[in-house]
This record gives C-alpha cells, sequence and structure tokens, in this order.
C-alpha cells in the first residue's frame, strides 16, 4: 500500500484549513510529468503545481516530481525519448503559459512517448483571478484523457463546519481551497443540497428552535422558508428538473415524506403510516425517490414511484440501513450498520450483492460526486468529524480533515463546467 | 469496371482518413472558465430570520426532568415512569403550567432519522402525559435529533446520556 501526504494550506482558508492525505493508492497509476514549455515562470509553476495536487488527489496518477526527471525538455522537440522510456512514463503533459489581461490562458497536450509526438491539444482560457479554477480545469482535462470520465477536481463541496459553536455553511473547490461562507448561525445547521443548476441550495437550520427548510440563492444570498409549520420540516432534495422539493416533516404527528411544487406551494404526501419516513433522494430520471423507514421495525431502505406511491422494500441486510441515494440507474450507496461499525456501503439493485466502501467506526453522510465515481462522507476521529472520500472503481482512499473546528455534512456540486 | 470501383472506394476512404486526421491534428479543444459570485448570510447578529419565530430563544436554563432512553428506541423505559406521573400530577393541579418536550438522539445513525426519533421520543412522552390526563394543548415537542449533545465522548456512557427527553416549564 502505498501512502502520501500532502500538506495543503491555503492564503485564503480561514475557517478550516483542510489537509488532504492520500491514505491508499491505485495499484496502477498512470505515470506522467508536468512540464512547462520555454523557461519556467512564477505563473507556470503555481498551475502544475495545482493541477499535480488535484491528480495526485486522485490516487490514479504518479506525477514525476522534477529531481525524478533524467532530462527536462523545452519543448516537444527537445524529448529524449530513452530517458523517458526508462522512467516507464505513460505521457508528458507539456503546458503553454499565456498570459492575456490580467488572465490566465492555459494550452496543454498530451505526449506520447511511443510515438513521440503529441496526440491532442486542449486549451483553458481563464478569467482574472482565475488560476486555481484553471487550473482544476486542466486536471478535469488530463483525467478524463486517461480515465475516459470527467474529472471532478473543477466542482464544489458543500459542508457544515463548527467552531466554537458557530455553525457555517461552507461552499469550496474540491480540493479545499477558496472557501466561502454561505450562511453563519448560531444554530446547528443541516443536509445541505444542491439544486441541479447550482445555483441555489437548501438546507435544514435551527434557527428558529426548530428543524425548518429553507432554500438560499448563492448568487444574491436571498433565503425563503419552505413551508412554514410548527412541526419539523428536515431531508430537503431537489428533483433533477428544479420544480420540486422533497423533504420530511412530522406535521401529522410522526415523519412523512412529502413533495412541495416550489411555484404553486402545492403539497403532495407520499408516505402515510406511523413508522419513520425521511431522506428521499431522487433518481436521475425524477421518477422514483429512496428513503429511509423504520416500518419494519428498523431503519431501512425503500424506493417510492412518486406517481402511482407504490412502495417497494430495498434493503435487507443488516439492522440499519438509512440515507441512501442513487450511484446510478443500478446501484445506490447509503450507511450500512453490519455488526457494530456504521459504514458507507453500495448496493446493486438487480443483485441485491452489497459491498462495504468504507472502515472507519462512525461514518455517516455519504455523497455522491458528479461522475458517479468518488462518495464523500463524514467520520469522526476522537470526538471530532471530518470529511472523507473513496473512489469507487480504484478503491483509493483520502481525507479532508480540518485543521481545527468540525467539518461535516458534505454535499457534492454537480459539474459547474 | 469493378476495379475502377474499388479504386474509387479506396480513394474516398482514403481522403476520409486525411480529413480525419486533419481535424484532429488542428482542432485544439477550448473551453472558457466560469466562476460563481456568493453572498455571505450571516445570523449571528440580531436580524430576524424569514421563518416565523416560534418561541424566544432564550436561554430555558436546566430542565425540569430528563427522561433516558434506550438505542434506536421511543418507548418508554419502566425506570423513568416515577418521573413522568409525578409531572403528570403537577401539571393536572396546575392546568396553566405549560410543558416543553425536547428530543434528542445520540450522535450513532444518521442526522435525519436521528432528528424524527428525537421527536418521537418527545411524542412518546406527550403521550403518556395525554393519557394520564393532561390535556394536549399544554404540551409542545420539538426534536432536536443529535444536534445538542449534553456529552460530545463517542462511547456508551455519553450515548446513554444523549439519548433523552428534556422537559421545561415554559408557562
Amino acid at each position: 500500500m502505498k501512502k502520501l501526504f500532502l500538506l495543503l494550506i491555503g492564503v485564503g482558508n480561514l475557517y478550516a484549513d483542510l489537509v488532504l492525505e492520500i491514505t491508499q493508492g491505485s495499484e496502477q497509476p498512470v505515470r506522467l510529468a508536468l512540464i512547462e514549455i520555454g523557461a519556467p515562470t512564477y505563473e507556470g509553476n503555481e498551475v502544475i503545481e495545482i493541477v499535480r495536487n488535484d491528480l495526485l488527489r486522485t490516487g490514479e496518477f504518479d506525477v514525476l516530481t522534477n529531481d525524478q526527471l533524467l532530462s527536462i525538455p523545452a519543448s516537444e522537440e527537445d524529448v529524449i525519448q530513452r530517458d523517458w522510456l526508462l522512467l516507464e512514463a505513460d505521457a508528458i503533459i507539456f503546458m503553454n503559459i499565456q498570459q492575456e489581461q490580467g488572465a490566465l490562458d492555459v494550452e496543454y497536450s498530451f505526449f506520447d512517448i511511443g510515438y513521440k509526438e503529441s496526440v491532442e491539444k486542449r486549451k483553458v482560457l481563464g478569467l482574472p483571478d482565475s488560476v486555481r479554477q484553471t487550473s482544476h480545469y486542466v486536471s478535469d482535462g488530463i483525467y478524463e484523457f486517461f480515465y475516459g470520465i470527467e474529472g471532478v477536481s473543477s466542482t464544489k463541496l458543500m459542508y457544515v463546519a463548527k467552531n466554537s459553536d458557530i455553525y457555517r455553511l461552507i461552499v469550496s473547490d474540491a480540493d479545499g481551497f477558496n472557501e466561502q461562507v454561505l450562511l453563519k448561525s448560531n444554530s446547528s445547521i443541516i443536509s445541505p443540497a444542491w439544486s441541479a443548476d447550482a445555483k441555489d441550495i437548501a438546507y435544514v437550520s435551527f434557527e428558529n428552535n426548530r428543524a425548518q427548510v429553507f432554500t438560499q440563492n448563492l448568487e444574491s444570498g436571498k433565503r425563503e422558508l419552505v413551508l412554514s409549520s410548527n412541526a419539523s420540516v428536515s431531508s430537503p432534495a431537489w428533483s433533477p428538473d428544479k420544480k420540486f422539493l422533497a423533504f420530511s416533516t412530522t406535521k401529522d404527528g410522526n415523519s412523512e415524506i412529502y413533495l412541495i411544487n416550489l411555484k404553486n406551494k402545492e403539497l403532495t404526501r407520499l408516505t402515510d403510516n406511523t413508522a419513520i419516513d425521511t431522506e428521499p433522494a431522487w433518481s436521475k430520471d425524477g421518477k422514483n425517490l429512496l428513503f429511509t423507514s423504520d416500518r419494519a421495525g428498523s431503519p431501512q431502505i425503500y424506493q417510492v414511484n412518486i406517481r402511482n406511491k407504490l412502495k417497494r422494500r430495498i434493503t435487507t441486510i443488516g439492522s440499519y440501513n438509512a440515507r441512501a441515494s442513487y450511484l446510478n440507474q443500478d446501484e445506490i450507496v447509503f450507511v450500512h450498520r453490519g455488526e457494530s461499525d456504521f459504514n458507507i456501503a453500495k448496493m446493486n439493485l438487480n443483485t441485491r450483492s452489497l459491498d462495504i466502501l468504507t472502515s472507519t467506526k462512525f461514518d455517516e453522510s455519504p455523497c455522491i460526486a458528479p461522475n458517479g465515481n468518488v462518495v464523500i462522507y463524514s467520520t469522526k476521529d476522537g470526538n471530532l468529524s471530518y470529511l472523507a472520500g473513496v473512489n469507487i472503481s480504484s478503491r483509493v482512499k483520502f481525507k479532508l480533515p480540518a485543521l481545527y473546528g468540525e467539518l461535516k455534512e458534505p454535499a457534492w456540486s454537480p459539474y459547474l463546467r | 469496371m469493378v476495379s475502377v470501383f474499388k479504386i474509387t472506394m479506396k480513394k474516398i476512404i482514403y481522403s476520409l482518413i486525411a480529413l480525419a486526421l486533419l481535424f484532429s491534428c488542428s482542432s485544439t479543444q477550448v473551453e472558457k472558465v466560469s466562476q460563481q459570485k456568493t453572498t455571505t448570510v450571516d445570523l449571528t447578529g440580531n436580524q430576524a430570520a424569514p421563518g416565523a419565530v416560534l418561541r424566544d430563544s432564550v436561554d430555558l436554563g436546566e430542565p425540569y426532568v430528563r427522561i433516558y432512553f434506550d438505542y434506536d428506541e421511543d418507548n418508554l423505559r419502566e425506570d423513568m415512569l416515577s418521573n413522568l406521573l409525578a409531572i403528570s400530577k403537577l401539571m393536572k393541579e396546575n392546568s396553566s403550567y405549560t410543558l416543553l418536550v425536547e428530543g434528542h438522539a445520540d450522535e450513532r445513525g444518521t442526522r435525519e432519522y436521528n432528528l424524527a426519533l428525537s421527536e418521537r421520543r418527545a411524542k412518546s412522552v406527550e403521550d403518556f402525559l395525554t393519557a394520564s390526563g393532561v390535556s394536549p394543548f399544554n404540551i409542545e415537542v420539538v426534536g432536536y435529533g443529535e444536534e445538542k449533545p449534553v456529552d460530545n465522548a463517542s462511547n456508551e456512557s455519553a450515548w446513554s446520556k444523549n439519548r433523552r427527553t428534556e422537559l421545561f416549564f415554559i408557562r
């Protein structure tokens, strides 16, 4: 098992600096070097450092450092093929950094060492002060080139940070940098959720001494109370078309699942029994919801068709299965308790085969990256919770612990590109 | 005739390949970075929130009594009944008293399930009291899930203290 440790301390990170630690790497990573064309520049080094860390964080790349190289070519013509064959490198990524009116553009090409030529060229046009985001676009392009699935370095994470009894709902880049506080409160904030276009969020706030669901526009900060009630309203989930919010409420005496039409505020009740029904999660086509119910005595995952309200029990193994979401059409991810630990598990809906993805004791709040290949969740070390992730195809694990305070309730944004 | 056709086909295929190569070599995939602006909402000051304020957020102090529960259970434990009978007697003697029952859960399991579980614990207390003759209009219930633990540790001793309802007389 390979161990890597990277310390990333951002200048602008005031609340919860994230430390990135890869706890388990892929057995067969892609080996490459990132080289700036021409003489190295300050900006070029910065871009290369960000891309390098993005690629390392996936655990699926081995990025050669300058002191590992036998020769450093200034351009594609200078590549000494033998040096690279000795290093068993798969490719060289040549980068051409151009500065245009305060913005940084990065042109990058994939140099095939066997063929001794660039096989593809791509370019990212930056904005002023967008070096990090521009670099993340490059990382995602490189990831996509080698693995055929979109990378998620340019997406965002939302999470709750708790520090000396102040709760902050934060959105950051996927690597933890560039933190922006969306909501600061003296009361608990839970269950943040993104709308499909990533322009609005929903969450549960206890600011009025009861669980209430609010929506908030990211750009304007405008908030709306979704449903006024004397009972708890919680667990919001946006429909893929953004027209509905699924949620749970105890307004009928115990927790039931409802849909609200966000335009006309019309309510549709989906569950009706004396058990707890909560944690709704939409299917990609918007036709079904997964939810947690203890109608059979212990919490288990069920699925409801929102048109005919027919329900189907999904999980049967284990005394505790909750907070499910669809990984794709055939698989779901959820919190599973086997013997005693709470772990994140994956299950195939057709074969019902269960696959435990994590191995710490108190793993919860699983959330799937938009490429469907990385699950981020919260877990605990001592009394402090932090965020951790696992790559489903490579089984690479990583940690995003806060240097101080606690991080919980992660929510991965949709693609922003 | 046949050979001419073959040659033409070959020519077409070759020129198609050449065209494809030309495009794949010359075209650079270009994308533009987008960035989203965000606004911070700060509730730690005194400004009013859009949600109706249900109860003044004054510190209620220590609860009148705490009722403890077993893991993933909302059934009342036998050892807790004498406390509840005392509350029932007090409320029946003073019909103006209003009781707030706050439900809580330990940290294990998911936050949303624990929120529902904690509220059901509070409901159990309410149901017991109303069954014993207390007016339901004098009882308010609220669930806080695992958000307000009395003990932050991750062990059975802390969990057993956190699985509770807290009863306050608010009027």
